[in-house]
């Protein structure tokens, strides 16, 4: 028996160093590219360092420090005013797009490739060529506008501090292709026979979205809400490439990562930026959990099997 | 040898430093150049210090004025002292803020290629002369520069500007735009032997103030969307007809004859205001060269350095090659060009330049406070003063005029200083001493006593001006207490 056992046990040992072998390419990378980086940044984030000289411990007082820091809370309330009005706004019109390319037509897959096309250009691109639609003077979007009654004078977008977030959140709308691919996935597993008895007890296209394609979306929905919310935590590119970097005019568009990264790369205090960087995977955290923790109430998972059954 | 040399040039100037380089080896037959372009501005200067972080450092480093500073006191720079010496190399060489920029806590961090003369203040011939002003007459004061702006402005029938003639805060950034009018109206923005940021300094205060009345005068909205349809090269507002006046670096001779070459057009110094400004003014910018910490080949990185910057043949290539100025005064370089139009006027600007940027570690978040204290000024974002405090013993007549204004303002006048967000107080009377002759003084903060304050405005004290030399006041004490704190923490060694 019990050189059985110790034959099964080395065969066991053997079956997971094997494992790991094979496995060790991928641990030790992430070890070395994720997992050192992230803990030391934690360390880092209790330390006076401007990279060249050895860090030095300093408590906790880059935390303390940013509660003083005005620009440290403009730069949070603009980054959440951007997540409350850019995520709720982009899952509504990437459901809107879905359920229109979901509509059985001719030429449907040249629409879906139309609505998908922004999503593959780079941020960078887009930001510049967001820049010139949106310019005050010579861009195509007040020149439409001076043609609507009633407006003689739009919006100076993103050179007015009143229109400048707003302007990177209609930006944001633009990019919902990748969104607008998982819904209309999400929508080929809603049950058809539903659809019909609904339609046999006369329901109108409105009650049949709402009763049966909602629910049944309620799991895609959720994951736009979860990954926008966290990517919208992090917004950064567009801010620094049509803002050259600024946060302007008037810091109404310094979100939080563009304040991280000044504080981290122009003025080398990578201490600092660590806390800032911790404070708001703190913030990105609680903000998920939330999340998480009342998806229960409206979420919906069932297979699309068992509702047809 | 080979020595690694990473500069910043791109473009013409690219082909510049090429020649420079091809004329230093010519001289050096065992020194070979390996000149790499890489960009520095906040986003990749990261490179530079990864580089000297691993210990693989290019042998030399351009280096942007500020930068020294904050470069030196991360350990990112070598000083030069020993290798001046040797070479015999003194401050009186150069343009003083060129050596001025490059010295920090007593060292000598680096030497300057080339030394902007910031700035120009060139106007358009053609705009003048179709505003009926003389072409030849450019605007001596900030009264005059204010009348002619007027004049050369251009509005569409629906009120939107079709060209200005000046914007004050868009010379090269709010920032630059700050320390160019700071500097002209008689302000300081920094004092090295105590250690203090003084970007609220009353002349500072005063030339935003004044700069911010162009909102009130063109509508910032307005200004603001003519500005984001300006662009650079062939689009440069100034080129295009969109802007009569500007500040211009040197580096607009070249671009001009490139983008613009017919137009017709001249440059001077820098207006300044009539009371209390200092006429001729400007400040220097440029980059430099510098040894990086861990640096392979220092005694021929040096060399290239020195021939570079100090040399008269090599200071006499990098100004023909690149149509900049040498930061090494005594140049023979400047005889060649001291009569070339345009040349001349900004040789004259460098010859009596006696500013440069602070030389603090905390420049860069300096740039920014500046920048933001121009925006929240501009844009409104400060609140005008809701009570205020007139101390006149006696209700002079100027205090009755100033209640009446401040009334329009909507002001709610109150007895105690203490208790008021601004304090009128004539200039004049005991324990005020405020320079520039009769005034009346204001003060912003409660905590500050007339006796004590530092800070005044200028006549008229209409409640227009008063309010915006409020709004300067409270924008440009911010960036002062949030610079002054990054400073501390970093000379503290703090987080």
């Amino acid at each position: 028996m019990a050189s059985t056992s110790a034959r099964r046990s080395r065969g066991w040992l053997r079956t997971e160093l094997t494992g790991l072998l094979f496995s060790s390419p991928a641990i030790i990378g992430l070890a070395a590219v994720m997992a050192y980086p992230v803990a030391a940044s934690l360390y880092y984030s209790f330390c006076n360092y401007s990279v060249l000289k050895p860090p030095t411990w300093v408590g906790t007082a880059n935390y303390e420090r940013l509660l003083t820091d005005e620009l440290f809370w403009t730069s949070l309330w603009n980054t959440l005013y951007f997540a409350a009005f850019s995520v709720p706004l982009g899952i509504i019109v990437a459901f809107l797009l879905a359920l229109l390319l979901n509509v059985k037509v001719r030429g449907m897959t040249v629409y879906r490739t139309i609505f998908y096309i922004p999503s593959i250009v780079p941020m960078v691109a887009s930001s510049v060529l967001w820049i010139w639609l949106f310019n005050p003077q010579y861009g195509a979007v007040n020149a439409l506008l001076r043609h609507v009654p009633g407006i003689s004078d739009p919006p100076g977008w993103l050179s007015d501090p009143a229109w400048a977030k707003p302007t990177i959140i209609l930006w944001s709308i633009w990019g919902v292709g990748n969104t607008v691919v998982i819904f209309l996935a999400g929508l080929q597993g809603v049950p058809q026979a539903l659809y019909e008895a609904a339609e046999v007890d006369g329901a109108s296209p409105w009650q049949r979205t709402l009763s049966i394609t909602v629910p049944y979306m309620t799991p895609y929905l959720f994951f736009a809400l979860v990954m926008g919310l966290i990517g919208s935590f992090q917004f950064f590119t567009p801010a620094m490439v049509m803002t050259n970097g600024t946060g302007g005019p008037a810091d109404s568009t310094m979100f939080y990562a563009l304040n991280l990264f000044h504080r981290a790369f122009s003025d080398f205090k990578m201490g600092y930026a660590c806390a800032m960087a911790w404070v708001l995977f703190i913030l990105v955290v609680i903000a998920t959990l939330v999340v998480v923790k009342s998806s229960a109430r409206y979420v919906y998972y069932e297979s699309a099997d068992e509702g047809a059954v | 040898m080979v020595l690694d040399l990473w500069h910043v040039w791109g473009g013409e100037q690219a082909a510049a430093i090429d020649e420079v380089v091809a004329r230093f080896e010519a001289c050096h037959p065992n020194i070979r150049i390996n000149p790499v372009f890489t960009s520095n501005d906040l986003a990749t200067s990261q490179k530079f210090f990864t580089a000297v972080a691993s210990g693989a450092p290019p042998d030399v480093i351009f280096v942007d004025g500020p930068q020294v500073a904050p470069w030196a006191e991360w350990g990112a720079l070598v000083p030069l002292d020993p290798y001046l010496e040797a070479a015999g190399i003194k401050p009186q060489d150069y343009f003083d803020p060129c050596w001025q920029q490059c010295s920090y806590e007593g060292k000598t961090w680096a030497l300057t290629y080339c030394a902007d003369p910031n700035f120009g203040f060139v106007w358009s011939r053609q705009a003048f002369r179709e505003a009926g002003l003389d072409p030849d007459r450019p605007p001596t004061t900030i009264e005059e520069l204010d009348e002619m702006a007027e004049a050369l402005t251009r509005r569409g029938p629906g009120g939107e500007l079709e060209s200005i003639g000046l914007i004050p805060w868009a010379q090269y950034g709010p920032a630059n735009s700050m320390f160019t009018w700071g500097w002209a109206f008689g302000g300081e923005f920094y004092d090295p032997e105590t250690r203090t940021v003084t970007a609220d300094h009353p002349d500072v205060v005063r030339a935003l103030a004044w700069m911010i009345s162009y909102c009130d005068r063109f509508d910032v909205r307005r200004i603001s969307a003519l500005e984001a349809g300006f662009g650079t090269q062939e689009q440069d507002p100034f080129y295009t007809g969109l802007m009569a006046m500007r500040c211009l670096h040197i580096g607009g001779i070249v671009d001009i004859g490139k983008y613009a070459p017919d137009l017709d057009w001249a440059v001077s110094f820098l207006p300044a205001p009539e009371e209390g400004g200092k006429p001729r003014s400007s400040w220097v910018g440029g980059w430099c060269m510098s040894i990086p910490e861990g640096c392979p080949h220092p005694d021929e990185a040096f060399e290239l350095i020195r021939w570079t910057c100090h040399d008269p043949a090599g200071t006499t290539a990098a100004g023909e090659a690149s149509g900049l100025f040498p930061g090494m005064a005594t140049s023979p370089y400047f005889d060649q060009v001291r009569d070339e139009p345009h040349y001349g006027a900004f040789l004259d600007i460098i010859e009596e330049t006696r500013h440069q940027r602070p030389v603090m570690p905390s420049q860069a978040f300096l740039m920014r406070e500046l920048a933001r204290a121009v925006d929240a000024a501009r844009f409104g974002k400060i609140a005008p003063p809701k009570t205020v405090a007139i101390v006149a013993p006696g209700s002079p007549d100027w205090a009755v005029e100033v209640e009446q204004e401040l009334s329009g303002m909507g002001s709610t006048l109150v007895a105690d200083p203490a208790e008021a967000d601004i304090t009128v107080v004539d200039a004049t009377s005991d324990g005020v001493a405020i320079p520039h002759g009769e005034h009346v003084l204001a003060v912003t903060t409660k905590a500050e006593t007339p006796e004590g304050a530092h800070g005044y405005a200028l006549a008229p004290l209409t409640a227009d001006h008063l309010r915006r030399w409020y709004i300067a006041r409270v924008a440009l004490h911010r960036a002062t207490v949030n610079t002054q704190n990054e400073l501390d923490l970093i000379l503290k060694g703090g987080g």
